[in-house]
Formats: C-alpha cells, structure tokens, sequence
C-alpha cells in the first residue's frame, strides 16, 4: 500500500512537471510548484515524512538533470531516467531487486515478473509498464507481430496453473504477475486501449465522465448508431463497418500524430472520436 | 471502485429497492425502474428538429461512446412542454435516465424543467456510483434542448438573426 502511494505520488509530480516542460518555466518554480502540490494533495496526508524525502530525492536527481542539458528539449530524457530509477524495486533509489527465494539480481533488460536462476515467480511491481513486459517502446505505432507469442511465454513462467511451487506466497505471487500480463496483453493488442494507456503513462486521464455538445460530431455519431441500428441484413452491416473501421484509422494516425508531437489535446480529441466509431463497430459485430 | 461494503453502507447493492420477488436482473444489478424503461421504452421517437415548436437537445458522453438526443415540443403561449421524446444509444442506465427524463418535463413550464437535477433522476433509478454520469447526460440533455428552442425562437438575447438564418435556409 505504502508502495504504491509513493508510485501514485510519484506519477502525479511527474505529469504536473511534464506539463511545466512544455511551458518552459524557471527551475525554482517548477520545485515549488511541486511541493505545493504534494503538500496540497490530501490523498497523501497519511504518508510519512520518509515517504516525502524519498520522492524528493527522485525529484532533485530530475531538476539536476534538466539543469544540466540546460532546458526543455531534453524534457522527456529526464523522465525516462527518472522512470529508470524507479523501475525495478518501486523506491526512488535505483538499486536492483533480488529474487526472494535465491537471491538473484533482478535482470536489467527484462521485467523481472520471475527469476531466471530459479524460476520463482516474483511479487508484482507496480513500477512495471504493460509496454516493458513486451519488450516495447511506449509508442502507438508498435510493428510487432508477436504480442501472442510473448504472451504466451509469459503465461508459460508465470501462470498459476503451472507453477510448480507448493508455497502459498508464490501461488499468491503468480496470481498477480498472471493477471498483470493478461491486462498488459489486452491493453495493447487494441489500438484504442493502447492509446488511453500511453495518455495514462503521461499523466493524461482520457476517462473524465464529462458531458460534449459538438452538434456536428454528435449528429454523425448519432446518425452512424442509427444506420447500424436501422440494418439487418449482412451486406449492409458489412458495408457501414467498412466506413466506420475507415473512419477510425482516419483518427487512429490522428491519434498517433497528436501524441507524437505532445499535442495532448488534440490526442484526447482522436481517442474519444475512436471510442465513438468502436462502439460502434462493437454493436454492428454483435448483430453479424 | 465502491467495494461490497461500500455499497452496503450507501443502501445500494444487489435487489435493493426491488421489493418484488429477487430475479436475474436483480443479480445482475439494475434497479426493477431501469429494467422497465428499458423493455417498456416510453417516448421512444423524433420531432422534425426545424419545426419552430421543437427543441432538440444533443449531448454524448465521450468516456463510453454514449449519444443522446432529447426532444420537446413547447407551445409557444405558455411555454409548457406539451410533448417529449428521446432517444439514446447507451447503456441501459443512459437509456433509463432519458426516458425518465422525456416523462419529467411533459407537461412543465420550461423554465422549471431547467431546475431537475441528475441525482433526482439517479435516485428515482437507484442507480450506481459508477453510473450517475448518466443521470448528468439526462439533465444537460434537458437544458441542451430548453436552450435550443430558446435560440430558434429568439428568446435568448442577440440570436434574432441566427433565427432569420434558420428559416432562410429551411424555406
């Protein structure tokens, strides 16, 4: 739970410093801004002291960094090495983990999910993103053609099923690391769920329960849902899925060039016009 | 998000509120009154939106994909709504709550119907934490609709000439 909190802290000091990024302020400012909005933040009042330095060590190794490549070019850089000294034991201090049964060093390459001496599967890492788990960059466009097969070799060390350990802990431990690779696998594999999840990575929630009104957007959505509604015939279905599937890669390359270029507005609008055309074609596969 | 116990504390949860026998749909979770707005829809339909007399409220909910269109039909003495119909593509919640709404506003002066709150709505439903979003798309539906006819009819200041548009382009 501490864990966590301190993953949660640390995401939201590293969205609101990314934001800074873009706008270019100065260094003394971006600190303040900062510790204004942990201290500000009630959903961490409960953490302790330690629990602030810790990130505000994480913190400091940022702001040195940015000083040192002397400003926001190299913005995204100092996220990633932040991300890096994160990544293995979820602590801001950048030592690798070790296998609870063999004590074994956390490799650096891979997600360490299980132990390549051993075999035991490990506990779950909250620090671990779905893309690290494929071996993938955090972009929309991944080429790679075998999510399946890693998968599938994930699933084979990590499942529940065939773990062959007697202890508890560990059945409890492949539960997890099971679970997170079905998530990461499924999140992926879908260009929209994979779009929301890289906004997430970034700070973005695309899922706000808001209200829109664009009378235009809205008029084509509604009219869309009304001609799947409206057909019942295989020929028609099909031929209203080709458009909206056309329409959707239309705002899938948007999506991708937005993100690309940090428009985040303009990646939020392409999602939400995607979410529309997969509903969409969510309900015309269900009437085939 | 709201464990089983956080559910129990709020008095929502399974078949609560469905004081008739417990059925499959109270498993599942829907309050009996959205079960029925959704098998028995009522107010089901379309007004011709350039009729003068009709305003037509169009929102979404961008987080599902959800479109919702809500009619009224306003005579134009009183400003009572005589007649109202929607229609949604969303789930059964959405649907519910624009159904509800369509039955609320007949009948009201429309200045009153801009006065209905989602969480009325939501309660009359029981509906969900994790649904009350869609109460909010009924209401701002409502006032999406009040403020259209109010637009073609010149209420709302300065939108006299988008009338005169309206009609030229219609004629």
């Amino acid at each position: 739970m501490r864990t966590r909190k301190i993953y949660s802290l640390f995401l939201m000091l590293r969205s609101s410093v990314e934001e800074l990024f873009y706008e270019k302020p100065a260094k003394q400012g971006l600190r303040f801004f900062a510790t204004g909005l942990i201290l500000g933040n009630s959903h961490f009042h409960s953490l302790s002291p330690s629990d602030f330095s810790l990130c505000n060590r994480a913190y400091s190794v940022l702001v040195r960094d940015f000083v040192l490549c002397g400003g926001s070019q190299h913005g995204l850089q100092e996220t990633k090495a932040l991300d890096r000294s994160f990544y293995s034991s979820g602590t801001c201090g950048g030592e690798l983990p070790k296998c609870w049964n063999c004590g074994g060093t956390a490799p650096t390459s891979i997600p360490f999910l299980a132990c390549e001496s051993c075999g035991s599967v490990q506990p779950r890492n909250l620090s671990i993103d779905f893309f690290s788990i494929f071996g993938l960059e955090r972009s929309y466009d991944i080429k790679d053609d075998n999510l399946e097969g890693k998968y599938k070799d994930w699933q084979k060390k990590l499942h529940p099923d065939l773990v062959h350990s007697k202890s508890e802990k560990e059945k409890m431990f492949a539960a997890e690391q099971s679970a997170l690779v079905i998530d990461a696998y499924q999140t992926l594999r879908k260009p929209l769920l994979r779009a929301i999840y890289l906004l997430k990575l970034r700070g973005k929630h695309v899922d706000e329960e808001k209200t829109i009104t664009d009378p235009d957007m809205l008029a084509e959505m509604l009219e869309m849902r009304e001609a799947v509604d409206e057909a019942n015939d295989s020929p028609t279905l099909k031929k209203i899925m080709a458009e909206v599937e056309e329409n959707f890669e239309t705002y899938s390359r948007s999506f991708s060039q937005a993100f690309k270029s940090g428009d985040f507005d303009d990646a939020i609008a392409s999602i939400e016009r995607m979410r529309y055309y997969d509903r969409a074609l969510e309900e015309i596969r269900k009437k085939l | 998000m709201l464990g089983a116990a956080g559910r129990r504390v709020l008095g929502l949860g399974l078949g609560k509120g469905a004081p008739g026998a417990v059925t499959a749909t109270a498993a599942r979770g829907y309050h009996e009154r959205v079960v029925d707005h959704y098998e028995n829809p009522r107010n089901v339909g379309s007004f011709d939106k350039n009729d003068p007399s009709v305003g037509t409220g169009l929102v979404g909910a961008p987080a599902c994909g959800d479109v919702m269109k809500l009619q009224i039909k306003v005579d134009d003495d009183t400003g009572k709504i005589v007649d109202a119909c929607f229609k949604t593509f969303g789930c059964g919640s959405a649907i519910a709550s624009s159904s509800v709404a369509t039955e609320w506003v007949k009948g009201k002066h429309m200045e009153e119907v801009l006065s209905i709150k989602n969480t009325e709505i939501a309660k009359h439903l029981s509906l969900p934490p994790v649904k009350l979003h869609c109460s909010m798309l009924a209401e701002d539906a409502i006032k999406a609709a009040v403020k259209d006819y109010k637009a073609k009819n010149g209420k709302a200041t300065g939108k006299a000439e988008t009338v005169q548009t309206d009609k030229a382009s219609t004629a």
